[in-house]
């Protein structure tokens, strides 16, 4: 083994068939095609990795560091994670429920979305590896948090976009000064060709040649949700679901916490949120199958989620029905009212995702799959300031007056008396 | 032109089930087909295959599976992320 890899973080290995792979820019196995994934020794962390250890660092994801896939030190990204687990009374109350927290990726570092965490960890990889380039193919959050993180960490990065993207989007990415390039075409088309150009120039591609790494970033969200509970697991988290891969990452980092001691290991559920515009996923789970059928035009507000042929689908149907979860999906008007619940009772505004997250919870909480005497986490992934347009008219209009202390009055007289 | 290898998941709708797709593919066009893994139903059929041919086969080959109403899709599905 070299001397300078880590002895915690082992090997890439194949979630089908199990076979093992250097910690290369390799993401499929030969044999199956299957993801690959990292593996770790939990023998050689366990005595390492104490919660007093844990807590004696630095308040970010990276106060984990032994269950994330580098060799090193993180190099990109340092102060990502360890956003707020906010107890959310008032939304519980509304809910019906005794005891619900948000946790809360909105105020996630820098780019304000659970990107941050799965990029940093993927760039962190990619200079350990010796890329000088590093790309991703994105509508939205992976798009600003590459080229934000590659920015601050001196990488140049090229970010691929539908050439019909809103400008608003583009602005984005390009004020960090990447490059960004515009692809016509129908969205397989693009897909493929993101995909030839990761094999071809060696570039970084994040979520292609770095999947691996990239994706283990999201468990982090899980750690940090664990720890701050006061060290135990949540009886239910809502997770929305795009390929399934933060649902499957938080479950695995539920499951590493209790492997490792660091929580006693109690049952928890892992529900998934789509919305209903693009739920190939809930779709298929509320069928009792796990083949998903690929949605070929996605129409919903949550673009962030839409995601017609979800690649971990299969692996999150797996982990829901392992831990006793449930899927539930809802429409347009039903994703802004639960973006307006949360803000109106929390005072954080979340992405459309995040009205995804709330109103499928709400769903669950009323059909009974979620009880409500029991501890509920949501995982809020994106900050609303990204998707206004999506709820522009539908939260009232600010009402004008005159400057006259008169017509103020006449206007607040009421709601006053009805506070008094 | 050079030969290349393209790994792809093939999706077949309810509809193209029980035609011999895969077998028409190595018939028409100049390309190896390799299956790696399958699973079928009466509802959908999901295929991972690798290609095995000149570039220009292979993007007739995807071309004339897009016509049929397979979805030809990467192996890195989701390349594109929000």
């Amino acid at each position: 083994m070299d001397k300078n890899s880590s002895p915690y973080f082992t090997h890439l290995k194949c979630r089908e068939c199990g076979r093992a792979y250097p910690k290369e820019a390799v993401h499929v196995c030969d044999f199956d095609f299957g993801p690959l994934e990292a593996a770790y020794d939990y023998d050689a962390i366990r005595p390492v990795l104490t919660r007093t250890e844990i807590q004696s660092r630095p308040q970010s994801m990276w106060r984990y560091r032994e269950l994330l896939p580098i060799d090193g030190a993180p190099t990109v990204g340092t102060q990502v994670g360890f956003t707020p687990l906010v107890k959310a009374d008032r939304l519980a109350q509304a809910l019906g429920v005794k005891e619900l927290y948000v946790k809360n990726d909105t105020v996630n570092y820098p780019t304000l979305s659970f990107k941050d965490r799965v990029v940093s960890v993927a760039l962190s990889r990619a200079k350990e590896m010796g890329f000088k380039i590093v790309a991703c193919a994105s509508t939205g959050n992976l798009a600003n948090s590459v080229a934000a993180n590659a920015a601050s960490a001196g990488l140049t990065s090229y970010v691929l976009i539908p050439a019909d993207l809103e400008q608003g989007k583009v602005l984005g990415s390009l004020v960090y000064g990447t490059n960004v390039i515009g692809i016509h075409g129908p969205y397989d088309q693009v897909n493929r060709l993101c995909s030839e150009i990761a094999g071809k120039y060696g570039w970084g591609f994040v979520n292609v040649n770095l999947r691996p790494y990239y994706a283990e970033g999201s468990k982090s969200m899980g750690f940090e949700i664990a720890e701050q509970l006061g060290w135990r697991l949540p009886q239910h988290t809502v997770v929305p679901m795009a390929s399934g891969s933060l649902l499957t990452k938080i479950c695995k980092a539920y499951n590493e916490f209790a492997t490792l001691g660091l929580v006693e290991k109690t049952p928890f559920a892992m529900h998934g949120a789509q919305a209903s515009g693009c739920s190939p996923i809930s779709t298929a789970k509320k069928k009792g199958t796990d083949i998903v059928k690929p949605v070929p035009k996605p129409q919903t507000i949550a673009k962030s989620l839409a995601i017609g042929t979800p690649a971990d689908g299969y692996y999150a149907i797996h982990a829901m029905n392992e831990t006793g979860g449930s899927a539930e999906d809802v429409n347009d008007d039903e994703i802004v009212e639960g973006i307006r619940l949360l803000a109106s009772h929390e005072g954080i505004f979340a992405e459309t995702a995040g009205g995804v997250t709330v109103a499928c919870a709400q769903k669950l909480i009323e059909s009974g799959a979620i009880p409500r005497e029991e501890s509920i986490v949501l995982c809020i992934t994106g900050n609303g300031l990204k998707t206004q347009e999506a709820i522009i008219g539908k939260c009232g209009e600010a009402r004008t007056i005159k400057p006259s202390l008169r017509e103020f009055e006449e206007l607040v007289r009421e709601e006053l008396q009805a506070t008094i | 032109m050079a030969a290349e290898k393209s790994r792809l998941w093939l999706m077949f709708p309810a509809r193209l089930i029980t035609r011999p797709i895969i077998y028409e593919l190595g018939h028409k066009f100049n390309v190896v087909t390799n299956v790696r893994q399958a699973s079928v139903t009466a509802e959908v059929g999901i295929v991972s295959i690798e290609l095995d041919g000149e570039r220009g086969e292979i993007k007739k080959s995807i071309a004339w599976l897009e016509e049929l109403g397979v979805k030809v899709e990467p192996v890195e599905i989701n390349t594109i992320e929000g």
